[in-house]
C-alpha cells in the first residue's frame, strides 16, 4: 500500500471528518442528556398519537404495541434523523472523493500520471473512508455515552450494549459509503453523484416511515438501510444483531465490488 | 530504441472524433514535438499513452510495455505535465513535493530545491495563492524532480513568461543531454521549432507528418508576403514560389527553392514591401496538405 496515496486521502478526508465528529459528539450528547428527561413529558402526548409512535417503534426497531419506555428513548439518538443526516454526510462527502470529486476538479491528470495504479488509489480511499466511518462511528458514541453520564445514566445502559448499536451504525455507514462510492466510480461530476446519492438514502429513509402507513411501501420495506438498524433491541439484550449487520456488509461488498470494477476500467481525465 | 509507439492507434469519444490511426514513434533521447492545433487530438493521445483512456483500437506503448494493460508500470519512468494543470488546493511546493516523493518512494527535496531555484518558485506557498505561472511551474518540478526516462509535457510553456519559457526548453534540452528523451506536445510551431529535434504534427485527429525538425522545415520553406509598388504589374512568379493568396496588390506565398534565387528575382520586382518568415502552423499544414494532395 502506497503511504503517499494514504496520506493524500486522510490529507483531504480529516476536515471533514473532525468537522462532523464534532457535531455528532454534541448532537449525541444533548440526545442522551436530554431525552431521558423529557421522557415524562413526551410519553404522554405521544401515547395520544399512535401515527408517530409507530414511526418511532419502526426507526429504533421495536414492535409498534410495546409501550412507551425508557429504552425507546435511549434508542432515539441512535436513530434521530440528525444524527443519521451526519453520519450519512460524511459517508456521502468522503466516499464521492474518487473519482468524480478529482475529475470533476481537474485533478485526476495528476494523481493518475504518477505511477499508481487504479487499484491502490480506490484501496487507500476505502481503507481512509473506514477510518473516517470508524472515528465518527466512535465520536457518537463517545458522545452518547458521555450525555447519559452527565444526565445521570438513569436508563442504566451498558456500555457493552452501546458498542454493540455502534458496531450496527458502523455496518449501515460502510453500505452508504459503498453506495456513494458506486455513483462516485460512474460519475464525473461530484455534485451529480452526491445529488444522486442523497436521493437514494432520502428514498431509503422515507421507505421506512411509509411503510408503516401504506402497504405498497411494505412490500419493498427490505430495501430500507434503516430496516438492518435496530438500535432498541441491541440496548435491552446487548446481542449482536448479525442478520442485519451481516445484510448490511454483504451490500456494502457488492457495491464496493462494482465501484472498483467500474473504477479500474473506465475512461479517467479532466473532461 | 523507440521510448514511445503509437501503433494505428485510435480512440473515439462516441460519435466524437478523438484521435485516428495515429502510427508513430519517438527515438530514445530525442526532444520530440508534438504539434497541432487545439482540438487536433493531442491531449488525447497523451491520455491513452499514459493510461488514462483506453484505445478503441491499435496500441500506444512506452519502453515497450502497452500503456492500458501495464499503465502503472509505464508511469514509473514518466514524468507528466497535464496541459490543463489543476493542483490539490491543499499543496504548497514542499507538500507536493512530499506527496510525488512518498507515492514514488524518492527523497524529491533536494531536486526540488534545485528546480525551484531555477524556476524562481516559492515553495512554501499555498497553491490557492499561486499564479497560473507559478502552478505550471510546480507542476514542471513535480515532473522533473524524480529524473524520469521519459517526459511527457503537454503544452507545458503555457502561463509561463518568456524569460521562464527560455529556461525550460534550456532545462529540456539538459534532460535530453543526461539520456531521457521528451515528448512536448504545442500548438506553437516556433516554440517547437527551437527546442525539437524530431516533429509529428497532428490534424483532425489524424498524423500529418513525422519527420525530422529539418526535413520539414526543408519541406515548409519560408512564407513570403510581397507588396507590390501601386499600379505595377507583378512578374510572373518564380517555380517554386507557391502563391496562395493574392489581393489588393498583395502576394502571400511560401517558397521551397534556394534563397539566392529569391532574392535575384526580387530584385527585379517593382516591390514596395516585403517580408519574409518561417511558416505559421496553419500554412505548414495548408502546404502539407497540398503536398499530399497533389501527391495523390
Amino acid at each position: 500500500m502506497s503511504i503517499g496515496l494514504l496520506s493524500k486521502s486522510w490529507r483531504e478526508a480529516w476536515p471533514t471528518t473532525l468537522g462532523i465528529g464534532a457535531a455528532i459528539f454534541f448532537v449525541e450528547g444533548v440526545l442522551s442528556f436530554a431525552l431521558p428527561k423529557l421522557q415524562e413529558q413526551v410519553a404522554a402526548p405521544l401515547k395520544s398519537m399512535p401515527f408517530l409512535q409507530n414511526i418511532i417503534a419502526a426507526m429504533i426497531g421495536s414492535d409498534p404495541n410495546q409501550p412507551i419506555g425508557p429504552a425507546m428513548f435511549a434508542a432515539i439518538p441512535w436513530v434521530h434523523p440528525v444524527v443519521l443526516a451526519l453520519l450519512w454526510a460524511q459517508a456521502t462527502v468522503l466516499c464521492t472523493r474518487v473519482p468524480a470529486g478529482e475529475v470533476d476538479r481537474g485533478t485526476i491528470d495528476v494523481l493518475l500520471g504518477l505511477p499508481v495504479s487504479r487499484g491502490k488509489v480506490f484501496l487507500a480511499e476505502t481503507l481512509i473512508a473506514l477510518l473516517a466511518g470508524a472515528l465518527i462511528v466512535a465520536t457518537a458514541l463517545a458522545g452518547n455515552a458521555l450525555g447519559a453520564g452527565v444526565g445521570g445514566n438513569v436508563l442504566r445502559i451498558p456500555v457493552a450494549h452501546l458498542v454493540v448499536v455502534a458496531m450496527n451504525l458502523f455496518a449501515l455507514n460502510i453500505a452508504v459509503g459503498s453506495f456513494a462510492l458506486l455513483i462516485s466510480a460512474l460519475s464525473d461530476r461530484r455534485g451529480r453523484a452526491l445529488g444522486a446519492t442523497i436521493f437514494v438514502i432520502l428514498v431509503s429513509f422515507l421507505l421506512n416511515y411509509l411503510a408503516q402507513f401504506w402497504d405498497p411501501a411494505k412490500s419493498v420495506e427490505w430495501m430500507s438501510a434503516l430496516q438492518y438498524h435496530r438500535p432498541l433491541p441491541a440496548l435491552q439484550t446487548g446481542t449482536i444483531q448479525w442478520r442485519d449487520i451481516a445484510t448490511l456488509l454483504g451490500a456494502a461488498i457488492v457495491f464496493w465490488s462494482v465501484a472498483g470494477v467500474i473504477f479500474a476500467r473506465r475512461d479517467l481525465a479532466t473532461t | 530504441m523507440d521510448v514511445v509507439e503509437l501503433d494505428s492507434l485510435t480512440r473515439r469519444y462516441g460519435r466524437r472524433r478523438g484521435v485516428t490511426d495515429l502510427s508513430f514513434s519517438v527515438p530514445e533521447g530525442s526532444l520530440f514535438g508534438f504539434l497541432g492545433p487545439n482540438g487536433a487530438g493531442k491531449t488525447t493521445a497523451i491520455r491513452v499513452m499514459l493510461g488514462f483512456l483506453r484505445p478503441t483500437s491499435g496500441v500506444a506503448r512506452i519502453n515497450g510495455l502497452d500503456c492500458w494493460r501495464s499503465s502503472s508500470r509505464v508511469k514509473a519512468d514518466v514524468g507528466y505535465v497535464p496541459g490543463d494543470l489543476r493542483l490539490y488546493p491543499w499543496f504548497t511546493g514542499e507538500r507536493a513535493l512530499r506527496f510525488v516523493g512518498a507515492v514514488r518512494r524518492m527523497d524529491l527535496s533536494r531536486a526540488g530545491r534545485d528546480l525551484a531555484e531555477r524556476f524562481e518558485l516559492d515553495m512554501r506557498v499555498p497553491v490557492r495563492r499561486m499564479s497560473r505561472g507559478m502552478r505550471q511551474k510546480l507542476g514542471l518540478i513535480m515532473a522533473l524532480a524524480p529524473h524520469p526516462r521519459l517526459l511527457v509535457l503537454d503544452e507545458p510553456s503555457s502561463g509561463l513568461d518568456p524569460l521562464m519559457q527560455e529556461r525550460l526548453r534550456e532545462h529540456l534540452r539538459n534532460v535530453v543531454r543526461s539520456g531521457s528523451t521528451v515528448f512536448f506536445s504545442s500548438h506553437t510551431l516556433g516554440e517547437v521549432e527551437q527546442l525539437c529535434d524530431h516533429i509529428a504534427i497532428v490534424r483532425d485527429g489524424q498524423l500529418v507528418a513525422c519527420a525530422p525538425l529539418e526535413e520539414i522545415r526543408r519541406k515548409a520553406g519560408r512564407e513570403v508576403t510581397i507588396r507590390w509598388k501601386p499600379g505595377a504589374t507583378p512578374p510572373t512568379p518564380l517555380p517554386s514560389l507557391h502563391v496562395f493568396e493574392r489581393h489588393d496588390g498583395e502576394w502571400v506565398a511560401s517558397y521551397d527553392g534556394a534563397i539566392d534565387d529569391l532574392l535575384t528575382w526580387l530584385r527585379a520586382a517593382p516591390i514596395d514591401d516585403l517580408t519574409i518568415a518561417p511558416p505559421t502552423l496553419e500554412a505548414l499544414f495548408q502546404r502539407y496538405y497540398t503536398s499530399e494532395e497533389k501527391r495523390a
